[in-house]
């Protein structure tokens, strides 16, 4: 049963890749210019461009290129930059690890954080406590991250001098000083995942203790902190598994801004100069890992929330 | 230091302590080649309680102390403002600052370009054209050897200089070199450079980002003859370059550089004056008051000729209109522009490409064109044209704000000038040469000759005004066969004239190159031709 619905699952996530797929090849054929063009850019001249087409192959037809693409992606070659020259395995490879340890390190901290938080602010609703957190995390969730990027930057780097500016990597920093180069994008994704997560936990939780049988639970004398923990949490844990699943796949895809603003090379950042450069293999391998990534998470938040919860085993 | 100071009866420079010769030293980094002035004087005098005369010898002595023979040691980190997967070793495929500093770092040219743009020797010890500069030879240096130890020959330059011909070549520059037929090698280290027409510039043109010597067959792959050798290269992350202890001059003076981007004008701003990076290109108007303000870092302002121009396409309404360019030509408020807009860093334009930057070229004797709303509004009228469009993308520094305020002014005189700004991506294939007014700027090439040809030669590729006038292709080839600096200059000053009063060019300023570096760095190279001394550092710079 719960195999069958994996690999279901697991097959349209293929399906939608492969539309995923066509629809960025589509989108960055239709902007103007072409990569040829770019790398030229104001120095191009008809006779340079033609030439630097036939080079790259991109004066084929679209379909081909995009069959030719895909051929090679079946078997496992991302191809070569064609702005560039470099392999895009090249490329990804080590963002691809930068992104991963971002993404790891800011979970790692801010999912215990926003849940314990959440969890802390549904068992006394109504409280200054409650209130101050809510208060917080509306206000965090308004505030664009640049905004708190570069304020972070102005004071713990420009002003005090404790933190680096960027998130620079020599590659052969110690653990210690790996960490210090990261603070600071770190705390940026931290606050600003952790909000939404912090909400979504404590309104799942409320959610769920206005249900008939938490109602019963109190009138039999269950202490609050007990209902909570042992009734409530995991009957909510489904919409906040999914919002952790989104926040995460927000972590590997969408943190081009904080990556921008400290200079970090990761994924992110990669897709964006690809898709500047007109780079078509770059810009599809970059997208097959971000759609991917969200099949995978979203695929695992609903496991969980079935494993969670049992009704939802049962076909209605 | 005692008995020194007793001699002269005034305090040197070496008498200071270190944070008075930072003072000093600071002052005298800012003038970057002029003088100092009065206020520099007063400034020290008012910081350590010397008098004027020996604020001067503190000055003079302070100079000679600067220029002392560069220390060994130490590395720097160096952010462009510009990096990608896109990032280049190839040569011929150069185009951003980031890779004309990857290769200085790691190549060698022919010839180097000096300070006022004079070609100097580097690979080749000597360079002669033939008395109609119709032939060129240049005479290879025999110490040369590659970072894999094989020797540098006269192959090497063949076949790096012939990369820019042919038809199957997609270099950069492949139009500016376009004058040379062929390059011959005529011993082992000797080469001789055919032209189809005569070109008394092409040794200064050598010196440009892309004329760069890569090993006989390589595609640039990190092996080259430079001052530092490439340890690490990853395209849009960084490259960690080692000095290169076989280095056929003296030079290298750092044990390593690491080379990086940071996009973000703020963060870049912010990295260097945090201590994180030691030198960044690019600074913008906006934050010049924040880098001045910090004390560890100094702000680079070099005169270049960066257009801030709009482009007004003479072969479509309504540029075809002849007073309708004059009109938006009398319609910038110059002054304004340089002072307020460019915050001074800049210099006034009048409607030619060729700046003061350029040197003897540049034609100060063509009336400078006034902001006048009154020939505006007459032009405007004549031409019967009461509304136009105009296309803005952030190309130069400044163009947005030069538009807007052009419309604030335009308004005045019941012209109606819609801006419409649109992306940088994709900018240079989808909106210029295309939309019949747009914004532009161009790189300074090092010869005026070179900047003129490629815009305004006739039928030229990226006459970007449509603008052809016979007598222009005329004087481009005659004046550079002209030997004679008189005559030189008159047929110089004679196509700035020409496109002064008919192309459909509009250039009321020319930008400053702006970067910021921190103070213990020295021996910054003051080329104009690009980011921090024209992307030369690599090789000069040392650490105080």
């Amino acid at each position: 049963m719960m195999a069958q619905m994996v690999l279901r699952r697991l097959g349209i996530g293929f399906i939608m890749l492969i539309v995923v797929s066509i629809i960025v090849f589509i989108g960055t054929s239709i902007l103007p210019g072409d990569v040829a063009q770019i790398i030229l850019g104001q120095s191009a001249t008809p006779e340079t461009l033609a030439a630097l087409r036939a080079q790259l192959g991109t004066d084929q037809p679209l379909y081909i290129q995009y069959l030719s693409w895909l051929g090679n992606m079946m078997t496992g070659d991302l191809g070569i930059s064609k702005a560039g020259g470099a392999t895009i395995a090249s490329l990804i490879g080590g963002r691809l690890g930068n992104t991963m340890m971002m993404a790891g390190i800011v979970s790692a901290i801010a999912i215990p954080l926003s849940v314990a938080l959440g969890l802390w602010a549904a068992m006394h609703p109504g409280t200054w406590l409650d209130r101050i957190i809510t208060f917080c995390t509306l206000s965090l969730i308004s505030v664009p991250e640049f905004f708190i990027a570069t304020i972070l930057v102005l004071v713990l780097a420009v002003e005090l001098h404790w933190l680096p500016s960027t998130a620079y990597l020599s590659g052969d920093e110690t653990f210690w000083q790996l960490m210090k180069s990261l603070a600071m994008p770190l705390i940026t994704l931290v606050i600003v995942v952790s909000a939404q997560m912090i909400r979504m936990t404590r309104a799942g939780i409320l959610n769920v203790m206005s249900s008939p049988y938490i109602e019963m639970a109190i009138l039999k004398g269950v202490p609050r902190r007990r209902i909570i923990l042992r009734h409530a949490f995991f009957n909510a844990i489904g919409p906040i598994v999914n919002v952790i699943a989104l926040n995460l796949a927000y972590l590997v895809s969408g943190v081009v801004i904080v990556e921008t603003i400290f200079a970090y090379p990761g994924l992110a950042k990669l897709m964006i100069d690809g898709v500047q450069t007109r780079d078509l293999p770059l810009v599809q391998a970059c997208a097959m890992i971000f759609s991917g990534t969200y099949v995978a998470l979203i695929l695992v938040a609903d496991v969980a929330s079935i494993l969670s919860n049992p009704r939802l085993r049962q076909p209605k | 230091m005692k008995d020194k100071k007793s001699v002269s009866g005034e305090l040197g420079f070496s008498d200071l302590d270190s944070h008075h010769q930072a003072l000093v030293e600071k002052i005298l980094r800012k003038k970057r080649g002029g003088d100092y002035s009065r206020r520099d004087a007063l400034k020290l005098m008012m910081a350590t309680g010397v008098t004027a005369a020996t604020a001067s010898n503190l000055f003079v002595t302070g100079g000679q102390a600067m220029a002392q023979t560069p220390k060994k040691g130490g590395s720097v980190r160096f952010a462009s403002s510009l990096h990608g997967p896109d990032d280049q070793l190839d040569p011929p495929k150069f185009t951003s600052t980031i890779d004309y500093t990857r290769g200085r770092a790691t190549y060698n040219s022919l010839v180097q370009h000096a300070n006022d743009l004079t070609p100097q020797p580097e690979l080749a010890e000597s360079f002669e054209p033939n008395a109609d500069a119709t032939e060129w030879t240049f005479k290879l240096r025999k110490d040369v050897t590659w970072h894999d130890g094989s020797p540098f020959t006269a192959d090497d330059v063949v076949y790096s200089m012939s990369r820019h011909q042919g038809e199957d070549s997609t270099s950069v520059i492949k139009s500016v070199m376009a004058s040379v037929d062929e390059w011959k090698k005529v011993g082992p280290h000797e080469v001789k450079a055919i032209l189809n027409t005569p070109n008394a510039d092409l040794a200064v043109l050598l010196g440009m980002f892309q004329n760069k010597v890569v090993k006989d067959g390589t595609t640039g792959d990190g092996i080259g003859t430079g001052p530092y050798t490439m340890e690490s290269f990853e395209p849009g992350v960084k490259s960690v370059h080692k000095r290169n202890e076989n280095y056929w001059r003296d030079g290298s003076n750092l044990d390593a550089i690491e080379i990086t981007g940071i996009t973000d004008p703020v963060a870049r701003v912010n990295a260097v004056i945090a201590g994180d990076m030691d030198l960044v290109s690019l600074i913008e108007p906006k934050a010049f008051r924040q880098v001045e303000a910090a004390g560890n870092v100094t702000l680079l302002s070099a005169p270049a000729a960066l257009q801030v121009g709009i482009c007004i396409l003479l072969n479509t309404a309504p540029g075809n209109n002849p007073d309708f360019v004059k009109g938006m030509q009398f319609i910038q408020d110059r002054e304004r522009i340089v002072n307020k807009l460019l915050k001074g860093k800049g210099t006034i334009g009048n409607d030619t490409p060729i700046s003061v930057a350029h040197g003897t070229d540049f034609c100060s004797e063509l009336p400078q064109r006034e902001f006048d709303p009154d020939k505006a509004k007459f032009h405007f009228k004549k031409a019967g044209i009461s509304t136009a469009e105009l296309f803005v993308a952030p190309v130069a520094p400044g163009i947005e704000d030069v538009s807007l305020l052009a419309q604030a002014n335009a308004a005045k005189i019941g012209f109606d000038l819609k801006i419409k700004k649109v992306p940088t991506d994709g900018y240079w294939g989808a909106v210029w040469m295309k939309e019949p007014m747009n914004a532009v700027t161009w790189n300074m090439r090092p010869t005026a000759n070179s900047q003129m040809a490629i815009q305004f030669a006739p039928g030229a590729e990226w006459n970007d005004t449509y603008w052809n006038n016979d007598r222009m292709g005329e004087l481009l080839s005659l004046s550079l066969a002209e030997t004679d600096s008189d005559k030189r200059h008159a047929m110089y000053c004679e196509m700035q004239t020409l496109i002064h009063e008919g192309s459909g060019m509009v250039i009321p300023a020319f930008s400053n190159i702006n970067d910021a570096v921190a103070n213990n760095i020295m021996g910054i190279p003051k080329v104009p031709l690009g980011q921090i001394g024209g992307c030369e550092w690599p090789e000069f710079i040392w650490l105080a």
